[in-house]
């Protein structure tokens, strides 16, 4: 029996769509793990040896898919559940791991347990981030950090209405990385790298209570958020990214600590009746940054020697609240009619002192204040009406009523601010339509609509005249499920120069089917249309840049695949081989304009082709009853047609692992 | 003197706890409870042992565990109600008087809330997009053959929500994407599938049930803090229409889960001075006429607007 059950963990294992899972189902009617005293324990732990083999573009590799060679336990599983529910010290202990020790993405998942006692929930998490910054900054934006996240969450229950919370969150973001500054003269200097030394931390402490009166439940919670940043800058002599112009830099510090606290408030009471449900929900939270900024640059500029020092000091505070009363109705057990009231207000502010001198001619001091503040009402209203056991209808009004307003004020040091106040509103109406009908037993239709209206948005590609479909048909019996469907959606904002719109298309269809017990087949197509076109306006031509004016038009056409069949061959081994491809097609077009042209900087920018596929096998041998052998292969290909900037980030790589997976 | 106090509580709250539980009678399957209807679990072991066997790993076992729960709130009745006549009518789905598999949508979602209807995740579950298209607690969640430990999930949960968004899969597939399908983050981690409240960073399209921290903002913050501020400068599109106005947040074929390949693309489809758009409703601002667009240094803007999220030292984010 341990023999199939450990079959069914590699199975599971074998499905999944990373490297190895770590999870694992709870069979029915099999009794699993060991028995020790009143707990029973089930356990698996996968060591084994991944290796990568990369050519091409080896940086796009590491942003992408990043795993390299070396020795990790790919995965563990754990729990420990007391048979009778009164355990002395807990009831459940459940740990998955991921990765540790070697791979890119770390993660464990801890939750120890007394019933109605407390309950501890961990949950750790590291990504190894690596961007070569080649797409916003030619690749002088390189960053290859480390990202830690880490939740504790303690709840004690005390007594049946009580219940006291306590959780701690931490994250950390460290490692070396790229960053460029434009330098002496503004414009008509030039862009210098830097090189920087990230170091960021971020602590939240928690505290609240879920109290249970009168069939009411009140939720508190307090929470204190304290963050850092220590990142420095610094560069040594450089001729800059444009070598020909006499621009040079000799040497750059910068230095800019950064200390804030985000402390907060959420209060939630809700409450269920047989007619009616009703929730409500405040939060306040008030962040506040201290910063100083302290900088020195020394080079040659247009006007010979400079040496620049700028000294910049202040304090960005932003307090946001926000409140939310739903409440449902149900007049008769077909009918639910919700409506939901939400009002948010977040007020962005910041002042600070600015002072850049230049040792060889001026000195400059400015006060800045900005001020951006938002006010934003909504309502929705929404009916939901069951038909008939094959039949629901859906229908609802949405309603947003929004306030910006902004100052933005810079004064020399000791000179009154202008403090000019522009405010401006926004109103959507909207309203969504649907059903849900069971046209046969196995077979549902999902359909839905959206329509809204916004009569003065913010931003060009802001929505303003919107529309939305969607619908989804659905096949399920027991051994096969299948869907089909496609999503279509609008956004035209109509104005002189921009005439923004957006136009996205989307058909898929996947399906499963578990042929045999020892064979399963699944499978998705999906294709991805996206168009869009906006007027931009931008300075450009030589000698002397004249504004120029063109419409901006992206079109994207991508086809994806995914396809995977598992089998079992008996007792022997347990196969699984897959297929994932993303293909964009683009518009088309064999080849690019050569470059310095205006019309080039419209035309060569329309569509991004390219192709990404990666087909994947594994395979999982029985050596005894508790130990059995994997190996699996991976191909990550990576193909752009035209590249950015004329640059390729192609790459090939071959990757792989083999593990011994011990199950007791 | 607070945290003293706070500590003073939390050890009297666990102590009592612990009071309560080294009182507490060991538990026993519930017994027949006459004329009530309810025959308690130990009659539903007779003819379902296969189900019985790992039930006490279920978080439910503490309904029969804990042995003071009312028989309509323990065990297999606390969901499926009295079993009286299902008994007695030897079996059969249609005795009953909650078989889920045969309850309509909206009766599973009533049948599941009567104990979880208060939790604060799922407030606003009764206006979710997943319960207006019948997606209900059934639909991913699996009492008796969970197959991830956590939560009773029916599969993985990226699998579970791939098996309607089936587009979502196909992004997370792309070569730039979060890395949710290789297990360092989950769905959950910006979606709340029973439903949210409504955002508080943009207007227009209904929301994709897409969570907020626990101050209100856009879940993205959550992570990339460093992007959060508060700053003296903020950029207005990350403030006011959100983060998803340059990024695709599940995956992309562009770098940084960008719209636009190229940033110029972008970042010029708002700062074109046209209409009545942005702070002071004259056009969000026009580029600076020395910006050549044909010189490569500017076809980048973030090469020296370094700080596009917000910046505390300057208001065009060159530092």
């Amino acid at each position: 029996m341990r023999y199939i059950l450990i079959s069914m963990l590699l199975l599971r294992a074998l499905s999944a769509q990373e490297p190895v899972a770590p999870t694992s189902g709870e069979p029915v009617g099999e009794a699993r793990g060991e028995n020790a005293g009143d707990y029973n324990i089930v356990q698996s732990w996968e060591l084994g040896y991944r290796y990568a083999l990369v050519g091409g573009d080896a940086q796009k590799y590491e942003s992408d898919v990043n795993f390299g060679n070396g020795l990790r336990l790919l995965s563990s599983f754990l729990t420990v559940n007391s048979r009778n529910g009164a355990g002395k010290w807990f009831d459940e202990i459940v740990l998955t791991t991921q990765g540790l020790g070697n791979d890119p993405y770390e993660s464990a998942v801890l939750r120890i347990q007394k019933n109605r006692l407390y309950r501890y929930d961990m949950h750790w998490r590291e990504n190894a981030y690596f961007d070569p910054g080649l797409a916003t900054a030619e690749g002088l934006h390189l960053q290859n950090l480390t990202d830690r996240i880490q939740d504790h969450d303690l709840t004690l229950f005390p007594g049946r209405h009580i219940q006291f919370k306590a959780g701690f969150s931490a994250n950390s973001e460290d490692g070396p990385a790229l960053s460029t500054a434009n330098l002496f003269e503004g414009e008509l200097g030039d862009v210098f790298t830097l090189f920087s030394n990230v170091k960021r931390r971020y602590r939240t402490y928690r505290v609240g209570a879920d109290f249970d009166f009168f069939g009411m439940r009140l939720s508190v919670l307090r929470r204190w958020e304290f963050f850092d940043d220590y990142t420095p800058y610094g560069a040594g002599p450089q001729t800059g990214l444009n070598p020909t112009d006499i621009t040079t830099l000799g040497s750059f510090n910068r230095i800019e600590p950064l200390r804030g606290t985000f402390p907060g408030w959420l209060v939630n009471l809700a409450v269920e009746r047989r007619r009616f449900m009703v929730n409500g929900r405040f939060s306040y939270a008030e962040g506040r940054g201290n910063f100083i900024l302290d900088e020195s640059a020394v080079g040659t500029g247009l006007a010979g020697t400079e040496n620049r020092l700028v000294f910049a000091a202040g304090t960005g505070e932003r307090p946001v609240g926000t409140g939310d009363l739903n409440v449902s109705y149900f007049p008769t057990g077909r009918i639910t009619i919700t409506n939901s009231f939400s009002a948010s207000d977040s007020r962005v502010s910041g002042n600070n002192y600015y002072e850049e001198l230049d040792l060889a001619n001026l000195t400059s001091s400015l006060v800045n204040f900005q001020f951006l503040g938002m006010r934003l009402l909504t309502n929705s209203t929404d009916l939901h009406f069951h038909v008939s056991r094959n039949l629901d209808l859906f229908a609802g009004f949405r309603y947003a009523d929004r306030q910006i307003r902004s100052i933005e004020s810079t004064s020399p040091a000791g000179v009154p601010f202008s403090n000019t106040l522009y405010t401006q509103y926004d109103r959507v109406h909207a309203g969504v339509a649907g059903l849900n009908w069971r046209i046969i037993e196995p077979l549902r239709l999902h359909l839905s609509t959206e329509i809204g209206r916004n009569d003065n948005p913010f931003f060009p590609v802001s929505e303003k005249n919107y529309q939305a479909l969607d619908g989804r048909l659905e096949f399920r019996r027991s051994s096969v499920t299948a869907s089909a469907g496609y999503k279509e959606y609008y956004n035209n904002n109509p104005v002189a120069l921009s005439s923004y719109n957006s136009h996205s298309r989307t058909y898929f269809a996947n399906a499963s089917w578990a042929a045999r017990s020892w064979l399963a087949l699944d499978g998705s197509y999906t294709r991805l249309h996206l168009d869009s076109a906006g007027g931009i306006a931008f300075f450009a031509a030589a000698p002397v840049s004249t504004l120029e004016s063109g419409e901006s038009i992206y079109i994207s056409n991508i086809h994806a695949v995914n396809a995977g069949v598992r089998i079992s061959a008996g007792k022997r081994a347990d196969f699984y081989v897959g297929y994932a491809l993303t293909r964009d097609t683009g518009d088309g077009r064999a080849g690019l304009e050569p470059t310095g042209t205006v019309n080039a900087l419209l035309y060569n920018v329309q569509t991004y082709p390219l192709t990404y596929e990666s087909p994947l096998a594994r395979i999982s041998v029985p050596i005894s009853k508790k130990i059995r052998w994997n190996a699996g292969y991976q191909y990550y290909g990576y193909h752009e047609v035209f590249g950015l900037y004329s640059i390729l980030q192609n790459y090939r790589a071959h990757t792989g692992y083999t593990s011994v997976l011990w199950t007791f | 003197m607070r945290k003293a106090l706070l500590v003073l509580v939390w050890a009297a709250a666990a102590l009592w706890a612990q009071e309560a539980q080294t009182v507490q009678s060991p538990p026993t399957p519930q017994t027949r409870v006459a004329g009530s209807g309810y025959v308690g679990s130990t009659t539903c072991k007779t003819c379902h042992p296969d189900i019985w066997l790992n039930f006490y790993k279920n978080p439910h076992y503490k309904s029969i565990a804990s042995g003071k729960e009312p028989p309509e709130r323990t065990g297999c009745e606390g969901c499926h109600g009295p079993g009286k006549e299902h008994v007695d009518a030897h079996g059969g789905k249609r005795t009953i008087p909650h078989a889920f598999s045969l309850m309509a949508p909206g009766e599973i979602v009533n049948d599941c809330l009567g104990c979880h209807a208060r939790d604060l995740s799922k407030a606003n579950i009764r206006r979710s997009v997943h319960t207006a298209a019948d997606v209900v607690c059934t639909s991913c969640h699996s009492i008796h053959k969970a197959q991830a430990p956590r939560f009773l999930l029916a599969r993985v949960q990226r699998e579970l929500c791939y098996q309607c968004h089936a587009t979502v899969r196909a992004e997370f597939e792309m070569p730039v994407k979060h890395r949710v399908n290789e297990g360092v983050m989950e769905c959950t981690d910006c979606h709340n599938p029973h439903g949210t409240f409504a955002s508080t960073w943009r207007t227009g399209s209904s929301g994709k049930m897409v969570d907020q921290t626990a101050g209100g903002e856009e879940p993205c913050l959550g992570c990339h803090e460093d992007k959060r501020g508060p700053f003296v400068y903020e950029h207005p599109a990350v403030r006011v229409d959100g983060c998803e106005t340059c990024h695709a947040p599940h995956g992309s074929t562009n770098a940084k889960l960008l719209r636009r390949p190229v940033v110029y693309t972008l970042c010029l489809g708002c700062h074109n001075g046209a209409g009545t758009f942005g702070l002071t409703s004259s056009g969000v601002i026009l580029q600076s006429p020395a910006h050549n667009l044909l010189q490569p240094r500017f076809q980048n803007c973030t090469l020296c607007h370094v700080r596009i999220h917000g910046s505390d030292a300057d208001p065009t984010f060159l530092r």
